[in-house]
């Protein structure tokens, strides 16, 4: 099934071809009738994902698409999470002002981050971003009167279009919704020239600057818009598991998002999706095995990039390409 | 007086396993451009070896040298393995390798030797204390900051001096053009990764009698010390320990007079200063880019 | 978009349907348990809790378990994360279907399972939480609790040192969590009650390896005690750390450090501590804990290196087995929760002094002292009680 492209505009299209729609639309009412066939734990941790996937999906639009690194992204996770709760709690605000000012929030925490890592590269922005989320950690931990400290802050029971997120349906559709959005969102702007701009800055960024891409203004927007993302998920997950505590917030979760970002395969956002899926499915799977658990997700971790340094997305390309000239 | 010595002799000590650990980080990455996040749980495998050894009623100085040699060996395998085939391998995809090789090795460390504390013997004492004027020194402190100088200045002499250090040194600038010249990459880099895997058990073995034995002791250690090798420049071994020492005395000394509880963001903000302000770090080359 | 088909087939693929049955977790041959627990990363030790549970449930099928039904223990690992705890806790209730849960450690994971536990009325056993957290709360009838307050606990102290060791000031060390933040709470207000004065609050993050500034910050307090409410390995470090510097403070602990893996890892410079405990502990002549002991490193030969959270989980497990002996062979959900009630004053092999009620679900409230000396616990006093909350 060899697609040929005849036209600019045809090449555009996100979804082309009666495959595609078909895909599409299969998908597309899979996910939103999911609740009425899936057992509820199961809803659950389909939830969880779709979050993840919103935090990779981010994550690797600064790491993917631009080559920058960061270990520290539980940090704007954190930030979204607490600004949205924080309103919720002690303002009162309703869901969506609330949602939308804990983006803003994290872009701006994202722009501040890239102003300073615009002069580091490598394992210095390795550094300094992990420093970033270890000291946001440390000011969620100590500073009680703001975060709630080790009690945690609880979100109460929110209301969207009258249904209560805290139903487990409901908040699964609303998190479908706004993934589903930003993910659209984040497919056409690696397809704009905001996306180009994004991969030169990667392959190569003194090319880049000297063609005219400004560099200042597109780093500091990959690390404003992948904060965004983040921030959001964070929101988001704050009602996942309905309260919020800094445990939520470690290296560990930087790490953890990281490695979705680099098993699903860079610079693919169905590859961040699928990383995100896949890793979050596998420790519920793994989680009756003990202690046995980290041993077999660092192996599984390591054995998809040792056979697959592109990570699952680029499997899953070459089993396309396999398939694309068949039966020949 | 005597109390800011007391949080400075302190510092010193911390700082100088802080140096230990920085210095396998810089090692390799000066010479195999690998920031490798398996370091803390490779050191605290070979520790795991010596104590294995110690208790099956090895000598003393066998399981220490098991120890050592163990982590050497499973560092340069996993060099062998899951680094050197990889050639399409991005620095990202490293640095999730080594990550994923950390989880992997705290999961097995985890299931082999169990989730309680265990106390590591050692001939230094942490106990018996040298006292000078009000301010007290243990000898295991003692002692770790004089094999700290020693192993700076054995490796130092390695990689300045002998012709394995040559060829480390060739390898890290342009390994393509190292091996026209007949250097074989792969066995230097892999040596490489084994010396790395055994100053981190040092550093470990050094650091156990103190914090006691568990899977995760080495945890916070490793942040400071990779946070110390980023402040003394990761190009730079010297710059290693001038880090590790700066970093543990600013964190006594702060959380001595100015406050305990935030004693980890100190260390953190530091290093995002000192990266704000230069880059390279204190002793480490500025990094010029050719185009 | 063919990717993201993929992926949706994928993910309902991996999601089997639940079965249902009568009661759940109830069947002629068996009651199933779950609990989620760290088995991996940092708080793995805390994991043979779980263990201990196991075993304690494989030696009582072995006796022929309970009214002809065997029990089993699923346990599920956290890695002591909130979030997997919650989807653990949903795939015990609906996957495998189980008819309690019992035990669940960590503060943290316990409110993030609450809700969803309360909302499908599940019977909930021993959260090891502070027992503070469900001071009024509704919604409690399916949840039985034995397990001390640590607020509670640390008033108890603080008194101890007041009346009994002449302690003036108190410094209080402790763990930058819940768990510690709770202690200090309780430190405060026993402060206030015995009217001592606190001199410095130390805290410590769990990852921290190194505690020397810590020890010269208490040593600077002059406080004639130090109160501790940390893990056995912080517990340990900073009484050494604290030894070196020629400080040597009577030193108070929670009951979490009154294991005896403390004297292996603190040596000499334990000698001394008084510790709470709120069952009798091994090797201190009560013939039952020991036996219980024995009977548990019979079983799983692996919790030789754990007893103190291996007994933990008896003790947890234990007042659940009570309830379900005492509410017969037809085992419903109401006849568990009128048995469980009609528990008072009961002493298992391992925890003592049980009682509940028809407005009573704080099973324990009261805890004894030990002090270590030379190289063991001895017991200190007989039991302390307060005020019970809920």
């Amino acid at each position: 099934m060899v697609e040929l492209r005849t036209s600019y505009a045809q090449d555009l299209r996100l979804v082309s071809g009666w495959t595609g729609w078909a895909g599409l639309l299969l998908l597309g009412g899979g996910l939103v009738l999911l609740p009425l066939v899936a057992p509820r734990y199961a809803l659950y941790v389909v939830t969880l994902a779709a979050v993840h996937a919103v935090v990779a999906v981010g994550l690797n639009l600064l790491v993917g698409y631009t080559g920058q690194i960061s270990l520290g992204h539980a940090g704007f996770f954190a930030v979204g999470a607490y600004t949205h709760g924080l309103l919720l709690t002690r303002l009162g605000w309703s869901f969506l002002p609330s949602l939308i000012s804990a983006a803003v929030t994290s872009a701006l925490f994202g722009y501040a981050v890239g102003l300073p890592a615009l002069r580091l590269t490598g394992p210095y922005l390795a550094v300094a971003t992990l420093a970033f989320g270890l000291a946001v950690h440390q000011v969620l931990v100590n500073w009680e009167a703001l975060s709630g400290g080790r009690s945690g802050l609880f979100l109460p029971d929110v209301q969207l279009v009258g249904v209560s997120l805290k139903d487990d349906r409901a908040l699964y559709w609303t998190v479908l919704a706004v993934a589903s959005l930003l993910v659209w969102v984040a497919v056409r702007l690696v397809r704009s020239y905001v996306g180009r701009a994004w991969v030169a800055i990667r392959d190569s960024d003194v090319a880049a600057e000297v063609s005219g891409v400004n560099l200042t203004r597109y780093k500091t927007l990959a690390f404003a818009l992948s904060a965004l993302y983040t921030g959001v998920a964070g929101a988001l997950m704050g009602h996942v598991v309905g309260f919020l505590e800094p445990q939520l917030f470690t290296l560990f979760e930087s790490v953890y998002f990281f490695s979705m970002v680099v098993v699903g395969g860079l610079a693919s956002i169905s590859g961040s999706i699928l990383g995100a899926v896949v890793l979050t499915l596998l420790p519920q799977a793994l989680s009756g095995m003990g202690e046995v658990l980290n041993v077999l997700y660092g192996a599984a971790v390591i054995l998809v990039l040792r056979f697959e340094p592109g990570g699952l997305a680029a499997r899953w390309l070459r089993i396309q390409r396999y398939w694309r000239t068949w039966p020949l | 007086m005597t109390l800011l010595l007391q949080y400075v002799a302190n510092g010193l000590a911390a700082g100088s396993l802080y140096a230990l650990v920085a210095l396998g980080i810089v090692l390799l990455y000066r010479c195999s451009r690998v920031l490798n996040f398996a370091h803390g749980d490779l050191a605290t495998l070979g520790v795991f070896f010596a104590f294995s050894g110690i208790t099956r009623g090895w000598p003393y100085g066998l399981a220490l040298l098991g120890g050592l040699a163990g982590a050497a060996a499973v560092s340069a395998a996993f060099y062998r393995l899951l680094i050197k085939p990889v050639r399409q391998a991005t620095a990202l995809s490293l640095v999730i390798t080594t990550l994923g090789f950390a989880l992997f090795l705290s999961g097995l460390m985890v299931w082999a030797w169990g989730t309680d504390t265990k106390v590591f013997p050692f001939p230094l004492s942490e106990v018996r204390v040298f006292r000078f004027g009000g301010v007290v020194v243990s000898e295991l402190t003692a002692g770790s900051l004089a094999v700290g100088l020693v192993l700076v200045a054995g490796l130092s002499a390695l990689v300045q001096r002998t012709r394995l250090g040559l060829a480390m040194r060739a390898v890290a600038q342009n390994p393509v053009a190292a091996q026209l010249l007949g250097v074989p990459a792969g066995q230097v880099l892999a040596a490489t990764w084994a010396v790395a895997g055994a100053l981190g058990a040092a550093a470990g073995m050094l650091l156990a009698p103190a914090v006691l034995l568990d899977p995760f002791m080495m945890l916070d250690p490793f942040l400071k010390g990779f946070a110390a090798a980023v402040l003394g420049g990761m190009d730079s071994l010297p710059g290693a320990v001038a880090g590790g020492l700066i970093l543990g005395v600013a964190e006594s000394v702060f959380a001595g007079y100015v406050s305990v509880k935030y004693k980890a963001t100190l260390s953190f903000v530091v290093i995002v200063a000192v990266l704000l302000v230069r880059p390279e770090g204190l002793l480490g080359r500025p990094f010029h880019r050719r185009v | 978009m063919r990717t993201a088909a993929w992926l949706c087939a994928v993910v309902l693929l991996a999601l089997p349907l639940s079965t249902g049955a009568q009661e759940r977790g109830v069947t002629a041959d068996e009651v199933i348990i779950g609990t989620s627990m760290p088995l991996s990363g940092p708080a793995a030790y805390w994991g043979a809790v779980g263990r201990g549970m196991e075993a304690y449930a494989r030696y009582l099928n072995d006796q022929g378990g309970i009214h002809g039904r065997r029990l089993r223990v699923v346990v599920r690992d956290d890695s002591y994360l909130p979030p997997r705890a919650a989807a653990n806790v949903r795939e015990l209730v609906e996957r495998v279907g189980v008819f309690a849960i019992v035990g669940l450690i960590g503060t943290a994971n316990a409110f993030a399972v609450r809700d969803y536990i309360v909302r499908n009325q599940v019977v909930w056993i021993t959260p090891t939480a502070d027992a503070t957290m469900w001071y009024g709360f509704r919604d409690k009838k399916y949840l039985f609790v034995t397990y001390p307050s640590y607020v509670e606990e640390a008033k108890i102290l603080v008194d101890y040192a007041a009346r009994q060791l002449g302690a003036k000031s108190i410094a209080v060390f402790y763990q930058n969590d819940l768990y510690g933040q709770k202690g200090l709470l309780g430190a405060k207000q026993g402060a206030v009650r015995s009217r001592v004065r606190i001199t410095a609050q130390v805290p410590y993050e769990v990852t921290q390896a190194d505690v020397s500034s810590e020890a010269v910050k208490l040593r600077e307090s002059r406080a004639d005690a130090v109160l501790l409410y940390a893990t056995p390995r912080h517990g340990a470090l900073i009484v050494r750390e604290m030894a070196k510097i020629g400080y040597t403070p009577k030193l108070l602990s929670s009951f979490t450090l009154g294991d005896p893996i403390m004297f292996t890892l603190a040596g000499e410079a334990w000698n001394g501590v008084i510790s709470t405990g709120f069952f009798p502990l091994p090797g201190t002549g009560d013939s039952k804990v020991d036996e219980a002991l024995a009977i548990l490193t019979r079983v799983d030969p692996s919790l030789r290196t754990n007893p103190f959270n291996a007994l933990a989980g008896w003790a947890f497990m234990e007042p659940f087995v009570e309830g379900l002996r005492r509410a017969g062979r037809e085992l419903t959900k109401e006849r568990f929760v009128t048995a469980m009630e009609s528990i008072r004053n009961w002493d298992g092999q391992v925890i003592r002094g049980v009682t509940f009620g028809p407005d009573r679900r704080q099973g324990i409230n009261r805890v004894f002292l030990t002090r270590a000396e030379g190289g063991r616990w001895t017991r200190l006093t007989d039991w302390i009680s307060y005020p019970t909350g809920f």
